[in-house]
């Protein structure tokens, strides 16, 4: 849920802005989320404190295709509150920052998950926490996700759930929907933009295995008729890669759907809203917390079709005591029409522990 | 052991005995247990009000404070936000929360305003921490309400206060040195206790003009990793350093009075031994007669110290149930901080506290045994077959005068010796030697004083004299009482009066101006609820203002544990002229600073006059300096601040730290300028009138000596209990003489005495013992008073004062102890004559 929980903490915060068209127009603008803006890196590897909220997602698995032994995700949020542009000093809430990582071990059939949550006051310098803007690097005390050359580092430094993940760069960005601007919803406004790493080569002392990170920003995406979201990132064996995502209406109903299709060594093609459908299939239901999730899903979208199923069943993620809120996020595989296993990745299902209290 | 075998039939006998005894006597036995029973209550009650207020206020320190391992402080009060991330980075800690406390004051509809802490939290870190200062945004306030600098969170007891409702909307203002700030209630907080606001920490920095300062760092550590270097300027305290320091609070008061219960109890065991030695030698007949017919002498002694232990085990009962009784009472009324002001803002709940009970409630049937001692061994000693012939067989050993002396001499001796675990425990074991050794002296006393009266001419005087002097040895059964509580009440008045003849001179050099006007209660308070400096020159320059002296009060914090030492920077001028000087200060030198301290810092600190002190001067957010060093010029009283406190120039201060801020000020008032409308003009400067308090240098006097006098008022109520109850001693151990006596009595008769001649010589004998009596008494009344004075005040309160003997009113009160002894022993002495002449007559065969 974190996703859909930061877009509502986001619209939540916009409430004196959004009501007004101007005002939020100038954000969109000041925002600078729009069709046709040039995406410079590493400059936009980095930070974009100006915007509503920001991303970046790294899912992956360790051990072989075949037979990973671990799925990983370390995520960093970035989001602007509103507040306190007027009050000064090290501690003035004008941003949050905030992180997840979670560690399913598949052989021992467990799930664990560790977060931090800062403030921070946009100066670039604090050695807390802070985002840089020049390039990727974000940091929560202990905790960072760092661009470097041609490799992200991650390291979560907790008690219970140690990372350190070394993700080499193998294929170039993938730059979603139109040259990295996302269409999230009926509105053009609603909108991020979205730029992937698939296929990232891991290295950990925990194994090897291959990773995918999205970097998203935005200033609105969510539609105010949606209540959450289902989205799957797929690296493929031979070297494609496989995004698929839709926002989901109360009943269960696609408000808007997207996603792309990238084969090895060629350009990417973006899904339009109308080109993707996702169909639920098996529901599992938390013990924790009663939600009810599909857990197995067909994808049809231009690429082709798709199963999508998990790897473990529990890897419900109970934010409740840091961020509030409920999602499921878990290691994934992608299988073809004929059964057989293509592709490896995580699914992320929001929306389903019940209506969300920010 | 034979007596196994027959033990339990024969308990039930004894029992029997003692109760008939009492069905007998039913008015005297009730006033020892009353005794007993009061001794108890006020010991239990004491206890238990304490405790209570103790775990209340312990409760509400522990919801604000939360439950970190550790907790980091600037060692001068506050610290520089720039060591917050440099703690929560550093290897081994988990958790880390930053605070910042401020102490303000909230405007009440009433337009009065309302002391309440402010806590600027991190709500992102704060919940595991300290979850009760958690803010609950109200339904419909937005979830990031807790980082909003324009919302703030009230605990119940601030809604209550400030009559906020649970709805939305509704505003509070918070004083922000002379101004105050308009905050939107988002919420509530479950922190209990006095009234509390919780706000962004942010947003605190600025509202309360602290920029970049915190207050302190909330640590939850990792479990294996004990960090042991911070940031310099910090110091580490676990959370139960708090918790003492509020307990250190009021630790001596409570112990004082914890020992003036005792005292009760004490002179409780005296009634008792008078009683039970009166009703011993009623009995003798019987106890004889019990004797031949088979009652062992240690069953004899069993019975008395049974009926002893019965007495004081109902008074007990009755103290501890009285005592609750108390207790809760003065908890729903008094707030539970025992008149001292100790715990401001709490009403406890009664708390019990069993061990607590269990211990007052044995030591009140202790003291009925031990009270029963003297009289149960005189039982055993009893020869029935003299007894049975009514030959007196209460013949007391003469005693010598060695032990009496000997306790004196360790009384004196525990005066000099040190306190115990910052409690003037030995003074306390001085007093007690000091009263036994007197008491036993008693008969040695009167030998010494009768030497010195001739002896008299006419028969009857002269009889008197002889008896007087060779039965002295029972004089101390007679008058023990009298020169016990003759002694308590004559140390309670030189005590009292010579503090009080303390506070009022105090008074006079510290309340020199003719009107005051203060902006804060508390020295906490001052540091955010302040004036500019330019309200003190538009003050001086009203019409009828002749001058102007304005204050700075600050807190500082010299050690974890104990309690802030208060700093006053003020206009010193001649410091033996401004300030209450103990003794003469020494000349300030050139490029020193000179500072002046109260008696307390000497105490806690060691800072005596000619020493070093450094002070944590950093606040304030002025500067982040080292501490700056100061020579302590002189010493000086202060009984307001039991903790300590500083006086330095106001110059130096603002040199020093650039603060110029305004707390107090002192008015001098033109000739003829009329005082109710300088107060007037001086508010009407305010920028808001509610932000001054102002008191007129005679109200604050009269004021200051009314609640002096409220908070001993308990010592005079025990005063007169104490006579009371020696008196009562008297009269029950001279029934008892003249009962045991009653065939002199009888001769007498025969030779010709009237009844009224024999009243005059008991009466006369009484005289004689209790003129000795009154004269130890005041004496031992004088030395306890001086222990109390010079060892157990500046023990327990570091402060010192003049001892000052009220010579007049001691005399008085020996006087009058005297004439009431005299006259309850002529009562009684024609009371038990009457029976004892009857019976004198019918046993002459």
């Amino acid at each position: 849920m974190k996703r859909r929980h930061w877009l509502h903490l986001a619209a939540a915060t916009l409430v004196p802005a959004a009501s007004s068209a101007p005002s939020r127009a100038a954000e969109a603008v000041a925002g600078g989320i729009r069709r046709g803006r040039v995406l410079k890196f590493p400059r936009d590897h980095g930070a974009h404190p100006e915007t509503r909220t920001e991303w970046w997602y790294a899912t992956g698995w360790l051990g072989s295709f075949e037979a990973p032994t671990h799925g990983f995700q370390v995520t960093f949020f970035r989001s602007r509150t509103g507040l306190a542009a007027e009050v000064p000093g090290r501690f003035a809430p004008r941003q949050l920052l905030f992180a997840h990582a979670a560690l399913t071990d598949l052989s021992a059939g467990s799930h664990r998950h560790a977060d931090r949550i800062v403030r921070w006051s946009g100066e670039p310098g604090d050695p807390l926490a802070a985002a840089a803007t020049h390039d990727g690097d974000v940091r929560i005390g202990h905790w960072q996700m760092r661009h470097d050359g041609q490799a992200w580092l991650a390291r979560i430094d907790d008690a219970d759930l140690p990372l350190q993940l070394h993700m080499q760069r193998t294929q170039p960005l993938l730059l979603q929907g139109d040259a990295g601007f996302s269409r999230k919803g009926p509105e053009e406004h609603q909108a991020s933009h979205y730029v992937t790493e698939p296929q990232l080569a891991v290295k950990s002392p925990l194994g090897e295995g291959r990773a995918w990170l999205d970097h998203e920003w935005s200033d609105e995406i969510l539609h105010p008729e949606a209540v959450g979201w289902d989205w799957v990132g797929f690296n493929l064996a031979d070297g494609s890669a496989l995004t698929v995502f839709q926002l989901r209406r109360a009943d269960g109903s696609a408000l808007w759907a997207g996603g792309s299709w990238r084969p090895p060594g060629q350009p990417a093609q973006a899904f339009a809203a109308t080109e993707v459908q996702m169909r639920p299939g098996r529901a599992w239901t938390s013990g924790s917390s009663g939600a009810r999730y599909p857990l197995e899903w067909t994808l049809q979208c231009p690429a082709g079709q798709f199963m999508v199923r998990p790897l473990m069943d529990a890897q419900e993620l109970d934010g409740r005591n840091s961020t509030g809120t409920i999602y499921w996020e878990g290691i994934s595989e992608l299988l073809a029409a004929s059964g057989t296993r293509v592709g490896l990745g995580y699914l992320e299902l929001t929306g389903y522990a019940g209506r969300l209290r920010m | 052991m034979t007596a196994g075998l027959d033990t339990g039939p024969r308990w039930a006998d004894l029992a029997r005995l003692a109760t008939r005894e009492w069905r007998h006597h039913p008015w005297r036995h009730a006033a020892a247990l009353l005794a007993v029973a009061l001794g108890v209550a006020l010991a239990s009650s004491v206890h238990l009000i304490n405790v209570s207020a103790l775990a209340e206020f312990s409760s509400a320190l522990r919801a604000t404070n939360g439950a970190p391992d550790l907790t980091l402080r600037g060692s001068g009060g506050d610290m520089p936000d720039s060591a917050y991330p440099e703690v929560a980075l550093a290897p081994g800690v988990a958790l880390a929360s930053p605070v910042l406390e401020v102490d303000t004051y909230a405007r009440q509809a009433d337009g009065q305003r309302l002391a309440l802490r402010v806590l600027g939290i991190d709500v992102l870190q704060v919940a595991p921490l300290a979850p009760d200062l958690l803010p609950r945004p109200d339904e419909g306030e937005d979830r990031l309400a807790a980082l909003d600098p324009t919302r703030v969170f009230l605990n119940a007891a601030a809604r209550e206060r400030l009559g906020v409702a649970q709805d939305m909307g509704e505003t509070v203002s918070l004083q922000s040195g002379s101004r105050w700030i308009s905050l939107q209630v988002a919420g509530w907080v479950p922190a209990g206790g006095a009234p509390l606001a919780v706000m962004d920490i942010a947003a605190a920095q600025m509202h309360f003009d602290r920029p970049g300062r915190i207050s302190r760092i909330d640590l939850r550590l990792t479990p294996d990793a004990e960090p042991s270097a911070w940031p310099p300027g910090l110091r580490a305290e676990r959370p139960q350093d708090a918790e003492q320091r509020v307990s250190q609070l009021s630790r001596a008061y409570r112990v004082n009075l914890t020992v003036l219960a005792l005292v009760a109890l004490f002179v409780g065991a005296f009634l008792v031994y008078s009683v039970v030695a009166l009703s011993v030698a009623q009995r003798l007949p019987g106890f004889a007669l019990l004797g031949v017919l088979g009652m062992t002498a240690r069953e004899r002694r069993r019975l008395v110290l049974l009926e002893c232990a019965g007495l004081g085990l109902a008074g007990s009962a009755l103290g501890l149930a009285a005592g609750t009784g108390m207790a809760a009472a003065a908890l729903r009324w008094l707030a539970g901080d025992l008149g001292g002001g100790y715990f401001p803002g709490v009403t406890p709940a009664l708390q019990w506290s069993w061990p607590g009970l269990a211990a007052f409630g044995g030591l009140g049937t202790a003291a009925a045994v031990v009270g029963g001692w003297v009289p149960a061994l005189q039982a055993q000693r009893l020869q029935p077959a003299r007894a049975l012939k009514g030959l007196s067989s209460l013949e007391a050993p003469v005693s010598s005068a060695g032990p009496g002396l000997a306790l004196l001499a360790g009384g004196v001796a525990l005066a000099f010796a040190p306190p115990i675990a910052g409690l003037p425990l030995a003074a306390y074991g001085s007093v007690a030697c000091l009263l036994f050794g007197g008491v036993v002296l008693v008969p040695a006393v009167v030998d010494a004083l009768m030497r010195w009266v001739p002896l008299p001419g006419g028969a009857l005087p002269r009889l008197a004299w002889r008896r007087a002097r060779f039965q002295r040895h029972t004089a101390t059964a007679a008058v023990a009482g009298v020169v016990a509580s003759l002694a308590l009440s004559a140390a309670l008045t030189v005590m009292v009066g010579s503090f009080r003849n303390g506070v009022s001179q105090w008074l006079d050099a510290v309340l020199p101006a003719d009107l005051y006007a203060r902006t804060a209660g508390s020295s906490a308070a001052a540091q955010q609820a302040w004036l500019a400096p330019d309200f003190v020159a538009a003050a001086a320059a009203l019409p009828g203002v002749d001058r102007v002296a304005a204050s700075r009060v600050r807190a500082l914090s010299f050690a974890p544990g104990r309690p802030s030492v208060a700093l006053v920077a003020r206009d010193i001028g001649n410091p033996a002229e401004s300030l209450p000087m103990v003794e003469p200060p020494l000349p300030g030198r050139d490029g020193e600073l000179g500072i002046y301290v109260s008696e307390a810092m000497v105490a806690l600190y060691g800072a005596q006059a000619g020493s070093w002190l450094n002070l944590p001067l950093n606040a304030d957010g002025v500067s982040d300096s080292s501490p700056v060093r100061a020579r302590v010029l002189g010493v000086w009283r202060d009984y307001a601040r039991q903790f300590g406190s500083i006086a330095i120039d106001i110059g130096d201060y603002r040199r020093l730290t650039g603060d110029t801020r305004v707390n107090d000020l002192a008015l001098w008032l033109a000739p003829g300028a009329d005082l109710a409308r300088v107060r007037e003009a001086v508010r009407a400067l305010a920028p808001d009138p509610a932000m001054l308090d102002f008191a007129a240098a005679t109200e604050l006097r009269t004021l200051s000596l009314r609640i002096f006098d409220r908070s001993f008022a308990v010592t005079r109520y025990l005063q007169v209990v104490a006579i009371a109850v020696g008196l009562v001693g008297v009269a029950a151990s001279l029934s008892a003489q003249v009962m045991a006596r009653r065939k002199e009595f009888g001769l007498l008769s025969h030779l010709g005495l009237t009844r009224r001649q024999v009243m005059a010589l008991v009466a006369g004998e009484a005289a004689a013992w209790l003129a000795a009596g009154a004269v130890i008494g005041l004496a031992l009344g004088i030395a306890v008073s001086a222990v109390l004075v010079f060892v157990v005040n500046p023990q327990s309160f570091h402060w010192t004062m003049d001892m000052v003997l009220p010579a007049g009113r001691l005399l008085a009160l020996g006087a009058a102890v005297l004439l009431a002894g005299v006259l309850t022993a002529a009562l009684s002495a024609r009371h038990a004559a009457g029976r004892a002449a009857v019976l004198s007559v019918k046993e002459d065969w």
